[in-house]
């Protein structure tokens, strides 16, 4: 199966056209030395046998009851997000560039960007970028470029795979990366920040809820921040802003995060999208799509690309960034998510991660050989535990009962070993929790 | 019109909700409780599914026209691949879940990895890399540690003028300079002028072959020889692989470097801008520093690897867009070399089909042959006023999407068709029976109507220059 519906008829109509044989007369502008033998590729597969194919290797992964977040998270995806992203006008189209033919796209992004926006307390938000990790790397280019400074200030619990990306987006960059250790509470202290900020601090980059689940004190670490004239950069979690504070609130410059939580299926770790909103001021130094409303011809409202002189296609290597193709889709996926819930039902979800979250901390730290990490924390749907179990045989055993158990953080430092991050969201129910329990207690 | 969400009614019943079924107050502590109005809108499932289905009417799309648009490669998106990549037992995968309870995906990773390198004649591939640009700009981090490992200093990347504008975004973005080289009229390189701008300090050449004018770059190996003479590596920009697949292999041509465009050449959906996936693909000298992790094969077993020291490191979170992988390994699965080889065929066999019926009508600055698309310039074609911006807007009107237009820069006025494989010689027959109705003919009777177009679009021109001036940029 190769897709190609011209007919033998109809080639021969077209060889006739261009007074060619066959189509091999068409590649003799490639020199013969440097043409291929015939590709040694599998496949031929009919429908049916690719169903079949992909069948057996889907039974290759296992489905489990997850209480493991850390960066990619399992929240209900209600099915109009699926019925909508499934649609093929939205789904085959390309980059709306033509704006006139492109008016679903353009405006299901600019209501993409309100609703980040609203959630952020953010003046201006861009169409999407990659996922999380790029857009941290992303705010940091922006931050270094608007102030013309050479550090960045991170904090040393942001999600590790985005402090990794940041370093290699970086690394031929004239930048400095200072972490920010954390406290003994598992926090970044005002005092941390203060010591290492100096004039030549671009940004602050700090995450909250942070890698360890814990909710920072971000209005005084803003503030810090601002003392110093460094733009502060908050990492968020979307649907945690239902509840908690908002960039906005304590005086974010930048806000970027993983926008997976917003009704993307978990896939292994992507595709997801990452998201960008800055205070005003900034919009013309971000990456990224940015869809603006107009007015057509005959004054009728329509949806365009816009502040297109920040892009490569236009500024070639003088652009704000290199993106191009960045998640359309999905960011269509979390427009639709974002608008189904009103904001008392937004609220009550992000609510019910914290209950859930909070019923399983108070359940599992008491288990004999179990404690808190960080007893008096605050957190959203993640939370740590040390043990005096072993780490290795909890996973395995809970593996067994069909239960994906929590993250292992003794990669994270001396401070983490014999430490679990747990992460509980609407998903899991009371029952799925006190199994969980009862599994853990036999251990 | 459709209305915004935020002036659909805020009052009615949202369309989701949960339930908690643990009883225990959520507390959180006043300093760090949100106070502002969430300001999102309330609106029921049905409203909002209306909503939604009239937006994606307002879209012309693959699934309903023909969608010319050079350079993107806008081939039919199998549905097959679609309805695969829906399955639970892919998309219900934590990405830190033990290899062993994830065979399946790491399977399709390694399979897909070793299918690429077969294609590409590169030797090793990473999938990670989220788009085309996200490959170059992972590509181009490996050039500068292959370079720093050997303790040489070279700060310069050479990108023609025919480039697409990612390549030197990309290369800045790495942290290189960026030396413009000239393309000759017909868009192809000299290997004498390549040679002549070549220094001690030129870390690689980016190229694109075909290039963008559409024709397969005769001096290429020549220009091989003399950037490997120099220590200067040579990138390969995979837009436009589509042309070459079962007939040459850019790491046959002497490319060191590339990445491909999964959702060009391997027919994933573009998404109305992506998800995309680039993966970025070398010669095994620069195997130690593609990104991590790295899926190797082990007793038959699937592992992930993260322990490589001179890797760049990650460009992203995770293992890659799985979901664009997945569907790009059905792809080549029901393709198979020969179909592959075919789908090529058939691509440059559409191109040359249409260009030979435009070419005695509208000037081609590349020659009457070319690979899987072609440029026009309709400058002189074109009269009273009328500009290749108008006689875009002016397919709108006909139920086609547009070409690429503008681009290559070096071509004045310029339209950039790329058929692909997946039309039929009914659909281009009629394709350019319209362009060239519009270019010949109303640019010439009825020049004002196609100023003024598109006139059947669910808005008309709009008007771009105000959307910069005074930004509007989320609801008021």
């Amino acid at each position: 199966m190769d897709y190609t519906p011209q007919n033998k008829q109809d080639k021969q109509k077209m060889f006739d056209a261009l007074g060619i044989k066959s189509e091999e007369d068409l590649f003799d502008a490639i020199p013969a030395d440097l043409r291929v033998k015939p590709l040694n590729v599998s496949g031929g597969q009919t429908e049916q046998e690719l169903l079949e194919h992909f069948k057996t290797l889907a039974a290759k992964n296992k489905t489990l009851v997850s209480f493991r977040g850390a960066g990619i998270y399992d929240h209900y995806i209600p099915s109009l997000v699926g019925e909508i992203t499934s649609r093929s006008e939205f789904w085959t189209a390309y980059t709306p560039y033509q704006a006139e033919a492109s008016q679903g796209t353009l405006q299901a992004i600019f209501e993409y960007q309100s609703m980040i926006c609203a959630l952020t307390g953010m003046d201006v938000s861009n169409a999407s970028l990659y996922d999380g990790a790029s857009a941290v790397a992303e705010a940091a280019l922006l931050a270094l470029r608007v102030s013309g400074k050479k550090k960045v200030l991170v904090s040393s619990a942001l999600n590790p795979e985005y402090i990794k990306t940041l370093k290699t987006y970086l690394q031929n960059f004239n930048a400095k990366i200072v972490l920010l250790n954390l406290s003994s509470n598992g926090t970044i202290e005002r005092a941390t920040v203060d010591a290492s900020l100096d004039d030549d601090t671009a940004a602050v980059i700090i995450q909250s809820p942070n890698y360890f689940g814990i909710v920072e004190n971000m209005q005084d670490l803003s503030a810090v921040a601002k003392e110093k004239n460094a733009l502060f950069a908050a990492v968020v979690n979307p649907i945690s802003l239902a509840v908690f504070q908002s960039p906005g609130e304590y005086g974010a410059d930048i806000a970027v995060g993983e926008g997976q939580p917003l009704g993307i299926p978990l896939s292994a770790g992507g595709a997801t999208f990452g998201f960008m909103s800055v205070r005003k001021g900034l919009e013309w130094k971000m990456p990224g799509r940015i869809v603006g409303q107009t007015i057509d011809k005959n004054n009728k409202r329509g949806f365009v690309l816009t502040l297109q002189s920040r892009e490569q296609h236009i500024r070639r290597e003088k652009a704000t960034s290199n993106i191009c193709t960045n998640a359309s889709l999905n960011a269509l996926a979390a427009c639709v998510y974002m608008s189904g819930w009103g904001n008392d039902g937004f609220k009550n979800l992000a609510e019910t991660n914290v209950s859930k979250a909070v019923y399983a901390f108070g359940k599992i730290k008491n288990i004999d050989g179990f404690k808190a990490k960080f007893e008096n924390s605050v957190f959203f749907n993640e939370f740590v535990i040390e043990t005096i179990k072993d780490v290795k045989k909890i996973n395995k055993t809970l593996i067994k009962n069909g239960i994906l158990g929590p993250v292992d953080l003794s990669n994270c430092g001396k401070q983490f070993k014999n430490c679990l991050l747990f992460c509980v969201t609407e998903q899991r129910t009371k029952n799925e929790i006190d199994k969980l329990v009862e599994i853990l207690v036999k251990i | 019109m459709e209305k915004l969400l935020n002036e659909l009614s805020s009052q009615s019943n949202p369309s989701y909700e949960v339930k908690c079924d643990i009883e225990n107050d959520c507390f959180i502590p006043k300093h760090l409780k949100r106070k502002s109005d969430l300001g999102l809108p309330s609106v029921a499932e049905n409203d909002l599914l209306r909503h939604f289905t009239n937006l994606s009417r307002m879209n012309y799309a693959l699934s309903t026209t023909f969608y010319p648009l050079g350079s993107c490669t806008m081939k039919y998106n199998p549905l097959i691949n679609e309805r695969i990549a829906k399955h639970e037992a892919f998309n219900s995968i934590h990405p830190y879940q033990p290899a062993e309870t994830m065979q399946g995906v790491l399977e399709i990773m390694h399979c897909l990895e070793r299918d690429l390198c077969e294609i590409s004649g590169m030797d090793y591939f990473s999938l990670q890399p989220a788009a085309g640009a996200h490959g170059e700009f992972a590509g181009l981090l490996i050039i500068a540690a292959h370079f720093k490992s050997l303790k040489q200093k070279r700060t310069k990347i050479i990108v023609p003028d025919s480039a697409h504008g990612t390549n030197p975004a990309s290369a800045a973005f790495a942290g290189f300079e960026i030396v413009p080289l000239k393309s000759e009229p017909d868009g192809s390189l000299s290997a004498q002028k390549v040679k002549e701008i070549l220094t001690p300090e030129t870390a690689a050449i980016m190229l694109t072959v075909p290039n963008t004018l559409g024709v397969f770059e005769k001096e290429i190996a020549e220009i091989a020889k003399v950037a490997h003479e120099n220590g200067t590596l040579l990138y390969y920009d995979g837009a436009n692989l589509n042309a070459l697949m079962g007939f040459a292999r850019p790491g046959d041509l002497g490319f060191d470097v590339m990445h491909i465009n999964l959702h060009k050449t391997f027919s994933t959906p573009h998404g109305g801008g992506g998800p995309g996936s680039g993966p970025v693909g070398v010669k095994s000298f620069l195997e130690q520093f593609l990104p991590v992790p790295r899926v190797e094969k082990k007793n038959d077993k699937y592992v992930l690897d993260y322990k490589k020291t001179k890797s760049i490191g990650c460009v992203k979170s995770f293992f890659g867009n799985f979901p664009v992988i997945l569907r790009a390994y059905a792809y080549v699965k029901a393709l198979g070399g020969k179909g592959l080889k075919n789908a090529s065929a058939q691509a440059v066999l559409n191109a040359n089909y249409m260009l030979a019926k435009f070419k005695d009508k509208i000037t081609v600055p590349a020659g009457s042959r070319c690979m899987h698309e072609f440029v026009l310039s309709p400058k002189a074609a074109l009269g009273n006023g009328v500009r290749t911006l108008d006689a875009a807007k002016r397919l709108l009107d006909y139920g086609y999407y547009a070409p690429t237009v503008y681009f290559p820069l070096i071509v004045e006025e310029a339209i950039m068709i790329e058929p692909t494989e997946t039309e039929s010689k009914e659909t281009l027959d009629k394709f350019i029976e319209t362009l060239n109705k519009i270019i010949l003919e109303e640019s010439a009777d009825e020049p004002q109507r196609v100023k003024d177009s598109p006139l059947n679009t669910p808005v008309a021109r709009l008007n771009e220059v105000e959307a910069a001036r005074n930004p509007i940029l989320k609801w008021k």
